[in-house]
């Protein structure tokens, strides 16, 4: 069966894992002032140190993002999480996570001891969640904070935080007070105004946007007539994002010139990286890809490299750091 | 108890002819295996890749058995581990994770059933299409105890890592340690593929009852039994659920291959959780097998 839709394939890229993991690379780029070797980071949720690096030399990409770390472990939700969509998936993991404790035990230096450039991604359920976590952070060897304030599978906090741009501002006005570190917030699609709320978030002290989180779904077992998530909805991601992600950065960064982004949402291949900074982003993360394939951010970050040989002015830019 | 696995010696493997159609050793020889590789001292595992397949065949009605050829796995694919499958489709790209079930040289087979359109698509294909697989994942049975009497008793489309699981206790010369009891709804569609490796196989289809009735019947037979007794399971929960109540009130020790609904499958999104004893456990990584006591199973009806 063939459909219309463009084949997402693992394989595309004819270089070989031997080349993957090995070959300089040759356009780097700066965000919030931090050097990545190339513009593609993993997404938050999608990597995980110990599984990840069994495939691939995770120093290789330009950021990895980690799981969302609460200051105590989360039990997340409960079972079925997840649901296929065309061209996209379903997900309610409700950011199930073994806590600050363990991350800072074993993730952030086992990651540090790989090389790898760290983006540490926060969650809380309430501003103080959020304070702990990044004080605790604050002397610890992340390269860079990621502030989730758009799951949609959590009930406190999370995406009520990201949705209300005064609530915003006042949690990341908190944050900016006890922390030096490259501070990115990451921003819910789940909003009428996008702009309003980016720039609450760079007005108290953003040092990056990243976007999107997933958008809030759901799918029906039309068999039992009920939900197919435990959650009943979840977050979407995947290739059927893509043109709606790609909206948002654009929208962003039409309003906000200076403000480094991160583009998320939907990235299968180098040229749907591309495609993000071409829209404005400085760089990119993988999300669902790596689901698909272990080293399909490694794969994409590689076409992408490649890709901005012809694209000379664009390299230049991204690798002052420079935007639009 | 560990269910990490360490290899024993295999004496000998199961090298009979290629399953599928008359060239199914021609798509294989052409196929360039797949391997991991060393790059400055560390070793990676492959990702996913494009193998042929070697036939697909209908065992029983909507239930399929697909071929691939693909050396890696079937070098290092051990009982319980499984792989993820993809199809051709761009609006169907979340893996399909299956059990291994045989591996002949460099074939390795799955069981499935037609249950969307999905595994649909995978029954359409043909020797010699290409088919992308990730794996082998997860972890194995615990098949390290050398006198053990092991009962594999399998549900449905459950039976696929226990058909390894006799395949691979048959290729190191322990033939005569197990005994396979399948529950079927109808058709005893996998009898003929388990009996290559285990000479014991005592299956049931609903009309006659289902396998706690075949184990009630071997009751008094397992007290006989001086060797360690070892259940390995895997099928509907509700069944593993009565398979490890009955042992556990007898004392057998249990093996649960689980089957949660996953994500990626090589753990890294935690969309397949287990409560534990331990906590809440990723099913693809630190499972798919675990034993009734770290599932607290052991006094639930
Ligand atoms: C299984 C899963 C878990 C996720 N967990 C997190 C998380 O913990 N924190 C976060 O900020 N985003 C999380 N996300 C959102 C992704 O980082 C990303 O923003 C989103 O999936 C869109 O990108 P994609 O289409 O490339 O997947 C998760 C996504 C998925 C699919």
């Amino acid at each position: 069966m063939t459909t219309a839709i463009e084949r997402t394939d693992a394989l595309s890229s004819s270089q070989s894992l031997q080349d993957m993991l090995t070959l300089p690379w040759k356009h780097p780029t700066i965000v919030a002032g931090v050097p990545w070797k190339n513009p593609v980071g993993t997404a938050s949720g999608t990597f995980n140190v110990e599984a990840c690096s069994r495939f691939y030399d995770v120093a290789q990409m330009g950021a990895v993002s980690t799981k969302g770390v609460s200051i105590i472990p989360w039990e997340g939700n409960p079972t079925p999480r997840t649901a296929e969509t065309p061209a996209g998936t379903v997900n309610s993991v409700g950011l199930q996570n073994p806590g600050l404790d363990h991350y800072l035990a074993n993730d952030l230096p086992m990651l540090k001891r790989m090389g790898a450039n760290v983006i540490t991604n926060v969650a809380g359920h309430s501003d103080e969640d959020y304070i702990q976590v990044v004080e605790r952070l604050a002397d610890k060897p992340c390269d860079m904070l990621e502030i989730n304030v758009s799951c949609p599978n959590v009930s406190h906090g999370g995406m009520s935080v990201g949705t209300d741009a005064k609530a915003l501002h006042h949690l990341i006005g908190a944050l900016r007070n006890i922390t030096d570190k490259p501070m990115i917030v990451k921003l819910s699609p789940n909003v009428t105004d996008i702009v309003g709320i980016a720039k609450a978030a760079v007005d108290a002290g953003a040092d990056a946007l990243s976007l999107i989180n997933t958008l809030v779904g759901m799918r029906i077992n039309t068999t039992t007539g009920r939900p197919i998530l435990a959650n009943i909805t979840g977050g979407v991601s995947g290739p059927c994002i893509f043109p709606i992600a790609l909206s948002f950065v654009w929208r962003v960064r039409r309003a906000l010139p200076d403000i480094p982004i991160i583009g998320i949402g939907g990235i299968s291949n180098g040229d749907n990286a591309l495609e993000y900074l071409y829209a404005g982003a400085n760089a990119v993360e993988v999300g669902a890809a790596a689901l698909l394939d272990p080293i399909a951010p490694l794969r994409i970050a590689r076409e992408l490299d490649d890709l901005l040989d012809a694209r000379p002015e664009l390299a230049e830019k991204l690798a002052e750091g420079r935007t639009w | 108890m560990s269910t990490q696995f360490i290899p024993t010696q295999i004496k000998q493997r199961h090298t009979g002819p290629a399953k599928g159609s008359h060239d199914a050793s021609d798509i294989c020889r052409c196929h360039e295996p797949s391997e991991g590789i060393v790059v400055n001292g560390e070793s990676y595992l492959p990702a996913r890749r494009s193998v042929p397949i070697v036939s697909v065949r209908q065992l029983d009605q909507g239930v399929i058995e697909l071929v691939i050829c693909d050396r890696y796995m079937a070098e290092h694919a051990r009982p319980a581990q499984f792989a993820n499958l993809f199809t051709h489709d761009g609006l169907r790209l979340m893996p399909r994770p299956f059990g291994i079930c045989e591996i002949c040289g460099d074939e390795v087979s799955f069981i499935f059933a037609i249950v969307g359109a999905g595994t649909a698509q995978f029954a359409q294909m043909k020797a010699g299409d290409s088919i992308d697989v990730l794996g082998p994942l997860g972890k194995t049975f615990d098949l390290t105890s050398p006198d053990a009497r092991y009962i594999l008793v399998g549900g449905g489309l459950g039976v696929p890592p226990l058909i390894q699981a006799a395949q691979y206790l048959h290729d190191s010369g322990r033939e005569n340690r197990t005994t396979a009891i399948f529950g079927y709804r109808k058709h005893h569609f996998a009898d003929s593929i388990v009996g290559q490796y285990s000479d014991d196989v005592r299956s049931i289809d609903e009309e006659q009852g289902n396998v706690i009735t075949v184990l009630d019947s071997m009751d008094a037979e397992l007290r006989q039994i001086s060797d360690p007794v070892v259940i390995l399971s895997c099928g509907p929960t509700p069944m593993m659920k009565a398979v490890a109540f009955w042992a556990s009130s007898r004392g057998i020790a249990t093996q649960f291959n689980l089957e949660e609904r996953m994500g990626c499958g090589y753990g890294t999104c935690v969309v397949c959780v287990v409560d534990t004893i331990h906590g809440r456990k990723k099913v693809c990584l630190e499972g798919p097998v675990f034993t009734a006591q770290e599932l607290g199973w052991e006094s639930e009806r």
